[in-house]
């Protein structure tokens, strides 16, 4: 399949950036997570971490979260692995700097690993890209504005949310899963990852809006066409 | 109640992380306003966190934590007061667009000169600096009843309605209100007559003035006629 040759052969260019490659050969694994004897409750030691600056808590969530970070990050390709451990560090030290914000009824700690991880990645990029001249104190943290309060009825939304993606998410066919894992693990742009697996830009669209509806996501209230003219 | 939103590649985009500076303002500036899209961003973040706690673990140097520990104690500037009182807006700032422009963006603009320059008797334009060639980020204003010329667009123009409305030959847009406009969409805004409206706006490449020959950067040189 064409698709499988593909992403083969973007794991396989994974591989010959990193010096580990044994960890890297795997995708997403389809572990059943619905049926994981429940571990340590991630969300109450980063709450422990924000209050009591507990580095017991923070080691524990470091030696969880710091590996699936990491490899998160060299999934993203650009990233040495020695960058991507200094990466790992910078987003745990955000981690402990921003716990005392950290709300478990907003989020989940993936969920907030994951922003954060985001965010210090696209700042990291945005460091080392040649056309980018400016040293500004512009950090995307700063830009994404998601510390707002949300109301009891989103953090309920939020949860079905949570729920119904960790239930679906391991159905996906493995052409929408490998969309979504270019664009999430690698920041992609719909139109980047089109050119990178030489598929029409629609197709991505339409694997992304169907995998969102596997997952229950629903997304853009105007869909795929931009202007609806209601007025 | 907000009619018009980004669209799912959009609010993907940003949610992955792939969007650049300033269409990635535009879509936060939106969120603002729209609880649904926010919402939305809410849930791609919950699949961004299981994409990352079911992927693969790579394995980290053995002192890796033991150094990231010692880190935590290094004395931190504690820049969130710091950062508080510099958020506080300057009065270079279109004193009545400080109060409906979101903080980053104040904080932001705080830095630097907001250059109000005509487009025409009723239309201008403050450009602001994120660093990036690809786009240009800007402030414009219609003045109340005022309307912009007629353009089309080259590239993709993204506009968030902060404050007032406008209406085009496709409907009216209120605050919050998020279009977009692809090459080839031809349009002549105009200002609601009771208030002057201004938008955030994103432009991919320049706009081309319909009507008049040559190929003009907005911001660069526009003699009104």
């Amino acid at each position: 399949m064409i698709d499988n040759d593909l992403k083969r052969s973007t794991y396989r260019k994974t591989l010959k950036s990193d010096g580990q490659a044994r960890i890297m050969v795997t995708q997403i694994k389809t572990k059943a997570t619905m049926n994981k004897p429940s571990g340590p409750d991630w969300n109450a030691l980063l709450v422990k971490v924000g209050s009591h600056q507990d580095k017991a808590a923070f080691g524990a969530l470091f030696s969880h979260f710091g590996p699936l970070l990491k490899g998160f990050l060299l999934k993203g390709g650009g990233v040495e692995p020695e960058q991507a451990e200094e990466l790992v560090q910078e987003t745990m030290i955000k981690v402990w700097r921003k716990a005392p914000s950290y709300a478990p009824t907003q989020a989940a700690a993936s969920t907030w690993m994951y922003t954060i991880a985001r965010n210090t990645r696209i700042d990291w990029l945005r460091k080392h890209a040649k056309k980018n001249h400016q040293t500004d104190e512009l950090v995307a943290e700063d830009l994404f504005d998601e510390n707002e309060e949300s109301s009891p009825f989103t953090a309920l939304i939020q949860t079905r949310n949570a729920s119904n993606i960790r239930e679906h998410l391991n159905s996906l066919p493995q052409e929408q899963l490998q969309v979504l894992t270019l664009m999430y693990f690698q920041g992609k742009s719909g139109q980047e990852v089109a050119d990178e697996l030489a598929i029409p830009l629609g197709t991505v669209k339409s694997r992304v809006r169907l995998a969102l509806q596997k997952l229950k996501l629903k997304i853009s209230p105007n869909g795929e066409e931009q202007v609806v003219y209601a007025s | 109640m907000i009619n018009n939103h980004p669209n799912t590649q959009l609010l993907t985009d940003y949610a992955t992380g792939g969007l650049s500076m300033a269409p990635l303002i535009s879509i936060t500036t939106h969120l603002q306003f729209c609880d649904q899209c926010r919402e939305a961003v809410s849930g791609l973040n919950i699949l961004g966190g299981e994409l990352l706690t079911e992927g693969d673990e790579a394995e980290l140097s053995d002192d890796l934590l033991a150094q990231t520990l010692a880190m935590l104690d290094a004395p931190m500037a504690t820049n969130t007061d710091a950062e508080a009182a510099a958020e506080t807006p300057k009065s270079s700032l279109c004193p009545d667009l400080a109060s409906q422009l979101p903080k980053y963006l104040h904080r932001f603009l705080n830095s630097q000169e907001l250059e109000w320059r005509s487009l025409s008797s009723t239309l201008s334009v403050a450009a602001i600096s994120v660093g990036e060639t690809d786009y240009e980020l800007a402030l414009h204003r219609i003045d109340a009843g005022g309307k912009a010329p007629v353009h089309d667009h080259k590239g993709t123009e993204l506009t968030v309605v902060l404050k007032g409305s406008f209406s085009d030959e496709d409907g009216i847009y209120r605050e919050g209100d998020f279009l977009m406009r692809e090459p080839g969409d031809v349009h002549r805004p105009s200002a609601t007559q009771d208030q002057a409206c201004i938008c955030l706006s994103v432009l991919s490449a320049p706009i081309k003035l319909t009507g008049i020959k040559q190929v003009l950067n907005p911001f660069m040189q526009f003699n009104p006629s």
